[in-house]
């Protein structure tokens, strides 16, 4: 398959790691030579320089016209949009544009761009927003995906003291018919795709596979009991992110963001259109500030600068301050692992959450849904399991599925059922798979 | 420096169309056959002849309308007007005092309604008609009807719209000025014809309900009987003058969207609109049960007349249906705080307006929680648009000059020895542009001609004021006006 991406920024160049790895034909389009050069050296792919005023001619270069998927996602806005039904006139299957305007992605817009030729759209506030207000749902838990709906959860879950199957190897606690499933272990810098004889340490993130309603035995059994429910929330750094959280907030949640330019507070009081917010013209990396502002009394602390470094620090400081959640922005990839292995709560990247969202654009329809998790330099996905596929043939232990691939769970008629090495899989349903340094298209095979 | 030929020459087709105006009373007058037929006749020649005479010294004006002239027009407008108008009381012999004669015209066009005429019931038809039709054009304004008739005159300019509407925000309905000028009036002008048929087809005469309905919908209070609506003693009247008093508080715009374009949701929604509703149910219900303890009403009978009085002088009306003066003092109170905030902007009623007092009561709001906040930014919302910095310092400046004004009054009335209440109820009266006075002295029903002349030259300054949001009037008196820089 032929993916062009305009725009090596930080987006482009993460999509153009990902596509690589799966041995697709990458031309990756920039106007800096530099940012190309570094591409290239990472990564197994072909770049074009465009200059500003040909930027056809370099589309043309790249063959727009056999790409099965075009993805602008420069900075600008506008230009991406453009490019996207420029590329489709010349004959590219798909497109994908990278929008900062909320109000580019309502229905209505959105229609009116794909008649013009740009398949979708996509907005990494919005990704990056959506994120973190459900992570606000439930502070105990780093990260959450939700399968069909639902039906099953998979859950990231840091262990400390206080965990009630600590150190205790799976098979001693684990029955066949329990209501969790280990399907991944941080420990460090490595991935553990665990057996029965693995145990949970502390400071491991573990990744649960479990049902909705399994949620609060699961609270206690991680001994997260104490974690509070979020009434407040403090927000340093009111960039576009942040007007899209203090927007999306549930009722019943108060933010206060704190933003050191006055002139941008003005902008923010116009664009919150809630009266739970509160906006404060003062830097949030202060602790006098945040006492001042009363930051004992909030139950979660996310930080949004622009700076990784200021963030981590932030979120660290705000752990010191007492407060229970931290959430914070890692725009540079490798801060996200030790960012990871410090005490904070839950990590965004939005590049990375844009790149897991194109990436699903460009797989088999039969993936109905995947997310790429950088903690753990791994992929979840959901497939449907085909009549006839090799899947559906033997039970989950003789089917001889790859090691660093962990099956987690299904969804059968809407109803979550965890698997275990007994359950035969039949045609239809729709199978979670935690994938870890093998390609979803390896796994892919067994659907069909 | 001031165009002087340019504001003769527009004041002098400004009067010509004050003079058709006349001609309408003047047709009235010979339909009944009554005295003031002459008097409007010489009155009009008068107009005319003024009218030509500026139209001729301005001849060859340059077309420029710099800021300057914008206000010292449209003040010079209202006060010609007034002096025009003022003419048929006089030539008639129905006033003796070129004082009571202006101040009448004058409270007519800014809408006040407060009278010094002993006994309206012996006016002729067409005087009579005459005091209506200063208050049906005051309340939408001389310059925007002449806008929405002869859109040539300015130019479309939207200083003169902008000196003339009232209210903290001045929103145009449609791109073009002139198109905006004339769906006001048409919405004024439907209000006002709906208006007289309800109280026609509820027992009103003719000329009656034509009368009541231009000064209820002007929300002015002229009335063409001396116990106002109370002569009538019809409480399907009464009701109907309740809802068009209100109606007419409300923004015309506001109005149009809700009626014309059958958005009513977007009405509930408009903050304005609510603190509106808001005081009026309030002040109401605070009425009702004082007069329930006091007075011995039955219940319909308080609802009904705490309602009237409420919106009379909330919307500064300043009708009434039954003497005030009776009721508990502490009522008094209340609708004196009505009178102050008066009806929504954009509307024909006067006073603080409520777009003031919400935006006024979001700075206070804000400056309380910035005491526990004092890093925080605030903003002050009003219906999702942003009130920035500068406008609440206009509003607050507006509201120090309201009071600076409402106050010199009080204090010169005081000192010419009118009754304490009374003065400062007129003061506000005037400053609201509503009509009564509630006092010891002078009555609600009550007229004012035992007023001093002095007082009344005040008043009548106090009133224009009023009308045109103070600063407009109060700007030409400032020295540096005048200079030439």
């Amino acid at each position: 398959m032929r993916v062009i991406i305009l725009g090596a920024g930080a987006i482009g160049a993460h999509l153009a790691d990902l596509f690589s790895k799966i041995n697709q034909d990458i031309v990756v389009i920039d106007d800096d030579e530099q940012k190309l050069e570094r591409i290239q050296e990472n990564c197994d792919l072909m770049t074009v320089h465009s200059s500003s005023n040909a930027p056809i001619k370099a589309m043309k270069d790249a063959k727009v016209g056999n790409a099965d998927l075009f993805i602008a996602v420069t900075r600008d806005e506008y230009m991406n949009l453009s490019q996207c039904v420029l590329a489709h006139s010349l004959g590219a299957s798909r497109t994908v544009a990278k929008v900062e305007n909320r109000e580019l992605t309502i229905p209505q817009v959105v229609n009116a761009f794909s008649e013009a030729g740009v398949s979708s759209v996509i907005d990494p506030d919005n990704l990056a927003a959506l994120d973190i207000v459900n992570s606000l749902k439930m502070t105990w838990v780093r990260q959450r995906w939700d399968v069909h709906g639902g039906a099953l959860t998979l859950l990231g879950i840091k262990a400390w003291e206080g965990c009630e199957i600590l150190n205790i190897p799976f098979k001693q606690v684990f029955k066949p018919d329990s209501p969790y499933h280990v399907v991944a272990i941080k420990r460090g810098n490595d991935t553990i795709i665990p057996t029965g004889d693995d145990m949970i340490k502390t400071g491991d993130l573990v990744y649960f596979m479990t049902m909705r309603e399994n949620m609060a035995s699961m609270k206690k059994l991680m001994g997260k009991s104490h974690y509070p429910e979020v009434k407040n929330v403090i927000i340093v750094g009111g960039g576009r992110t942040a007007v899209r959280v203090v927007n999306m907030l549930p009722d019943g949640i108060r933010a206060k963001i704190f933003e050191s330019d006055p002139h941008r507070c003005e902008e923010l009081t116009e664009l919150v259109n809630n009266d739970r917010v509160m906006v404060i013209n003062a830097d949030g990396r202060s602790v006098s500030n945040l006492m001042e502002e009363n930051i004992k009394s909030a139950q979660a602390f996310i930080a949004l600068m622009g700076n990784a470094e200021a963030n981590i620090l932030a979120c660290l400081t705000a752990k010191e301050l007492g407060v229970p959640k931290t959430i914070a922005m890692v725009g540079n990839m490798d801060y996200v692992g030790i960012a990871g292995n410090v005490d904070i709560g839950t990590i965004i990247n939005k590049q990375a959450l844009t790149a897991s969202h194109i990436y699903q654009l460009l797989l088999d329809g039969d993936v109905r849904n995947i997310r790429n998790l950088i903690t753990v330099n791994a992929d979840v996905a959901e497939f449907t399991a085909h009549p006839g596929s090799r899947i559906t043939m033997k039970k989950v232990r003789d089917l001889g599925f790859p090691v660093e691939a962990e099956l987690g769970g299904l969804v059968r008629n809407g109803k979550g059922i965890l698997v275990n090495g007994e359950t035969m899989i039949e045609p239809g349903d729709n199978v979670v798979v935690f994938c870890h340094g093998t390609p979803i298209s390896k796994i892919e095979k067994y659907f069909k | 420096m001031i165009n002087t030929k340019l504001i003769c020459k527009i004041l002098g087709m400004l009067l010509w169309v004050e003079a058709a105006f006349m001609a309408l009373c003047l047709l009235m007058a010979v339909c009944y056959r009554e005295s003031d037929i002459k008097a409007f006749a010489i009155t009009i020649g008068i107009t005319l002849a003024v009218g030509f005479l500026l139209r001729r010294h301005g001849r060859h004006a340059s077309n420029a309308l710099s800021r300057r002239d914008t206000y010292l027009l449209v003040s010079l407008v209202w006060v010609a007007f007034a002096m025009m108008g003022a003419l048929p009381f006089l030539i008639g012999g129905y006033l003796t005092s070129v004082t009571d004669a202006f101040f009448e015209t004058m409270s007519g066009l800014t809408t006040t309604g407060a009278t010094i005429m002993e006994h309206v019931e012996g006016l002729p038809h067409g005087l009579l008609f005459w005091r209506s039709l200063t208050q049906w054009i005051g309340g939408m304004g001389i310059v925007l009807f002449t806008i929405a008739i002869i859109p040539s005159f300015v130019g479309g300019s939207v200083m003169f719209f902008s000196a003339e509407t009232t209210g903290p925000v001045k929103s145009k309905m449609h791109p073009r000025l002139t198109t905006t000028a004339k769906a006001l009036w048409g919405i004024y002008l439907c209000l006002t014809l709906a208006c007289a048929v309800f109280f026609f087809v509820f027992g009103m005469g003719p000329f009656d309900a034509m009368n009541y309905a231009m000064t209820i919908t002007a929300t002015g209070g002229f009335a063409t009987h001396d116990a106002s609506t109370g002569y009538f003693n019809n409480s399907a009247i009464e009701y109907t003058a309740i809802i068009f008093m209100f109606l007419s508080g409300i923004s015309f715009t506001l109005l149009y969207t809700a009626i014309f374009k059958g958005k009513v949701k977007r009405l509930f929604k408009n903050a304005e609109f609510r603190f509106y509703s808001v005081l009026t149910l309030g002040a109401t219900a605070f009425i009702v049960y004082f007069l329930l303890r006091d007075n011995h009403y039955n219940f319909p009978d308080a609802i009904r007349v705490a309602l009237f009085q409420v919106v009379s002088f909330l919307t500064t009306t300043g009708m009434f249906n039954e003497d005030a003066a009776q009721w508990h003092h502490i009522t008094w109170v209340v609708l004196s705080f009505c009178m102050f905030f008066g009806g929504c902007a954009g509307s024909t009623a006067g006073g603080f307006k409520c777009a003031r007092g919400v935006i006024a009561l979001k700075i206070l709001r804000n400056e309380m929680r910035h005491l526990l906040h004092p890093k925080a930014v605030l903003p002050v919302k009003v219906n999702d648009s942003t009130v920035h910095s500068s406008g609440q310092i206009t509003l607050m400046a507006f509201f120090i000059a309201y009071f600076a004004l409402c106050f010199t009054a009080f204090f010169i009335m005081i000192l010419v020895g009118v009754d304490s209440t009374n003065s400062f109820t007129i003061a506000l009266s005037c400053g609201s542009n509503v009509g009564p006075t509630l006092g010891l002295e002078i009555g609600p029903t009550m007229s004012w001609s035992i007023l001093p002349d002095f007082v009344k030259w005040i008043l009548s300054a106090l009133m224009l004021m009023g009308r045109l949001e103070i600063f407009t009037f109060l700007v030409i008196f400032v020295p540096s006006f005048w200079k030439n820089n």
